[in-house]
């Protein structure tokens, strides 16, 4: 929609952990819960934006355990969105500078739009939001979060939930024995699918600092809308020891259970791809929302996982299952 | 000084809208006020207005766009009628708990079940308590007029509210008539840029809308009691400022017709007042001593000017576009309002409610002349027969 926009400034990649900014605009003044991947993600991606950012942020984890006792954790602008439309708040944001810049109503230059939406509030209940921003091409970035979970509501299933998972709303039982008996949505695929105009898709993790913080700041340097789907495991919704959420995020790259790409030019691009792979197991047995499974929901998993690496395009051997 | 068009309450609203140099405006279809779009969208075409026109993915998202522009420092124009006006319900406190003055113009349609394009006010007054002001007019000029004034009021530092600009549908919106355009320096002169206080600005970084605890919760409803309070006197500054500017001169709240020496009154809101002027005309020819009380804002309510206002009359008759099933005294949404508003005052009126324009029925001299019947009545005999009646089912 843009006509006449103010330059925007483009920020450079960063090459090292050690290079990454000193500052950071997602700061203490939570509780979340020790461990939190989406947390540890949000500081991740606020170092990367620096401080030109506006934040919205629906309801989730990421509000409610951010902004407790009236205090924000932001050093930067924050709002608040309902979990239905931080896609329709974030275009506002957008439209608004778009407007008042070119009519000369605003002096500063445009600033870094960046939703911060929980899995539920980009796959499910504000997936029409987020369509929608992309479809109209708002200069914003919309990152899912993913802690594949309605997390603050006490862990019920969302449509990113893996098969197999306990959540409160698919506990197993006699009659239901795997759990979560549906396979994930995958709504980077479907942003990448029906929205021509959004020219920079990505999927990141929080195992991966650099390769996640380089990302965001090539979508913020993208004229228009740009996504992420961004893994951020939840130490207490998946069940594993708080200070393993970066093990288990790396795990699950390396199980192939999550997959690495960024999508530009009509490309798909693997960033991230492990010589050989690790059993599904492995990833599975690290959780306690997994610990129901029996050998057969474990392999019925391995198929799915080797279906959508072959739909990738990675062919790369996963190792024999050591018992 | 300005010219005069011929024009629909839709075209009133988009010439008010231009005018007042939206930089935000959100649309998405649903009859009868898609028409106020489909004239902006054109106006951005042309080139005669710089502004975001947005096709939102439903009302809901029109809702959120313009919150999140207004919060960015916009000024933002959306609307919708009917069911439009309920899918978005969800949106409403946010944006009036976030103090942004986002106007909203609705041009009532009936709720569904089954489909009907017809005015009722259901749609408007079923978000009457999410905190934004909210009101009708009766004619294409009013349209207009109102327009801008809410802008003026909801965007006062003192209030910051968003604001329901409402007429009913094809009656006002579809119906045209004389509008006086003013000159744009007179606009300006009545309505200056908006001014946002707190913008999300990275050169100002601030929160919006943190979680509270129930105990920071009362303070911050009272606070946006006290805008929606404090939006009485700026209504009366602004509609004595737009007298000064443009030379029509409304009363603020509440409108009288032939009043003066009247014992029974119509109480109504929207576009009915019209037909009501030439019922009481009739009716006074035959020597009933009927007037009119238009109420021009719902919110904020104007309890004190009613309490003056209805006191002097004998019966008063409200007539209620709109439904709320199983409510107090079984009629409509502004019965038990005016009720509340008397109940204080020792010298009260009796009071019957009359639903009537359900579905977009015109209500008709003849249902006026059954109004005035019933009001006599009840004035004469000291006593109400019954609370409520249904206008076409009644003997
Ligand atoms: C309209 C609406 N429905 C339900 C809720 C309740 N709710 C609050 S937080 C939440 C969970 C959000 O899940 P997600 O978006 O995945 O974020 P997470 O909590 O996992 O970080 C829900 C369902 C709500 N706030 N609003
Ligand atoms: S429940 Fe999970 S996502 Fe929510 S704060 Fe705790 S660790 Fe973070
Ligand atoms: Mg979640």
């Amino acid at each position: 929609m843009a006509t006449q926009k103010v330059e925007k400034t483009k920020v450079d990649r960063i090459r090292s952990l050690a290079k990454a900014p000193m500052d950071d605009y997602y700061v203490s003044g939570h509780r979340t819960c020790a461990g939190c991947g989406p947390a540890i993600n949000y500081r991740m991606v606020a170092k990367a934006a620096g401080k030109d950012t506006i934040f919205v942020g629906p309801t989730g984890c990421m509000y409610v355990a951010n902004t407790s006792y009236l205090c924000v954790p932001w050093a930067v602008p924050w709002i608040h969105a309902q979990i239905t439309n931080a896609g329709g708040i974030g275009s506002g944001i957008s439209a608004a500078y778009e407007a008042r810049i070119r009519k000369g109503k605003y002096k500063g230059k445009f600033p870094n739009v960046i939703v911060m939406a929980g899995d539920g509030g980009s796959s499910d209940i504000g997936l029409q939001a987020l369509s929608g921003a992309m479809y109209r091409n708002h200069d914003l970035l919309f990152i899912s979060y993913d802690n594949e979970a309605y997390a603050n509501t006490g862990i019920q299933v969302s449509p990113t939930t893996p098969y197999g998972a306990r959540t409160t709303f698919t506990p197993p039982g006699p009659v239901v024995p795997e759990g979560k008996k549906l396979w994930p949505k995958d709504l980077a695929k479907l942003i990448v699918g029906g929205h021509p105009s959004v020219a920079y898709v990505a999927t990141a993790s929080i195992g991966y600092p650099i390769d996640l913080m380089n990302k965001v700041r090539k979508a913020l340097n993208v004229e228009g809308a740009a996504f992420m789907h961004i893994h951020a495991p939840c130490p207490k919704g998946w069940g594993f020891p708080a200070d393993k959420a970066i093990e288990i995020a790396r795990l699950a790259v390396q199980t192939g259970m999550w997959t690495m790409w960024e999508y530009e030019n009509d490309e798909y691009k693997i960033n991230i791809q492990p010589k050989k792979l690790k059993p599904v197991s492995q990833y599975l047995e690290a959780q306690d929302r997994f610990s129901h499974l029996t050998a057969e929901h474990k392999a019925k998993i391995q198929n799915f996982v080797n279906h959508k690496l072959a739909m990738l395009g990675i062919k790369v051997p996963v190792e024999a299952v050591t018992a | 000084m300005g010219t005069k068009k011929f024009l629909t309450g839709l075209g009133a609203t988009a010439t008010a809208v231009k005018m007042a140099d939206v930089d935000v405006i959100t649309s998405f279809p649903i009859r009868p006020y898609t028409g106020v779009m489909m004239i902006l969208s054109q106006m951005v075409a042309n080139g005669e207005l710089d502004a975001e026109f947005i096709h939102a993915d439903g009302e809901h998202a029109q809702l959120s766009i313009s919150h999140g522009a207004s919060a960015a420092g916009a000024r933002t124009f959306t609307g919708s009628s009917g069911v439009g006006v309920t899918y978005a319900f969800e949106t409403y406190s946010p944006i009036s708990g976030g103090r942004c003055p986002v106007q909203m113009l609705i041009a009532d349609r009936t709720l569904d079940p089954p489909g009907d394009f017809g005015s009722e006010h259901t749609d408007a007054l079923g978000c009457r308590d999410q905190g934004w002001i909210m009101g009708w007019a009766e004619t294409p000029q009013e349209v207009f007029d109102n327009t801008l004034i809410y802008y003026r009021v909801g965007e006062d530092p003192r209030v910051r509210l968003p604001q329901f600009n409402c007429h009913d549908g094809y009656f006002v919106s579809h119906i045209p008539g004389d509008v006086e355009i003013p000159e744009q320096s007179q606009v300006d002169e009545f309505l200056p840029p908006y001014r946002p206080v707190d913008p999300l600005d990275p050169q100002n970084p601030l929160g919006h809308g943190p979680q509270i605890f129930p105990d920071q919760g009362p303070a911050l409803e009272a606070m946006r009691h006290n805008a929606m309070m404090a939006a009485m006197p700026v209504i009366e500054e602004a509609i004595d400022d737009f007298g000064r500017i443009f030379g029509r001169k409304y009363a603020p709240f509440v409108e009288e017709f032939m009043t003066d020496d009247a014992e029974l009154v119509f109480f109504i809101n929207g576009a009915h007042a019209h037909t009501a002027r030439y019922a009481i005309k009739h009716l006074r020819e035959r020597g009933i001593k009927v007037g009119l009380v238009k109420i021009r804002f719902i919110r904020p309510w104007p309890t004190d000017v009613l309490q003056e206002s209805l006191s002097r009359f004998k019966a008063v008759g409200v007539v209620e576009t709109n439904s709320s099933f199983g409510i107090a005294r079984g009629g409509g949404i502004l019965a038990p309002e005016v009720c509340g508003s008397l109940y204080d005052v020792p010298q009260r009126p009796l009071i019957a409610s009359f639903m009537g324009g359900l579905g977009g029925e015109p209500i008709t001299l003849k249902e006026f002349d059954f109004i005035a019947e019933k009001l006599k009545k009840i004035a004469e005999s000291g006593k109400i027969e019954k609370p409520v009646y249904w206008l076409g089912f009644e003997e």
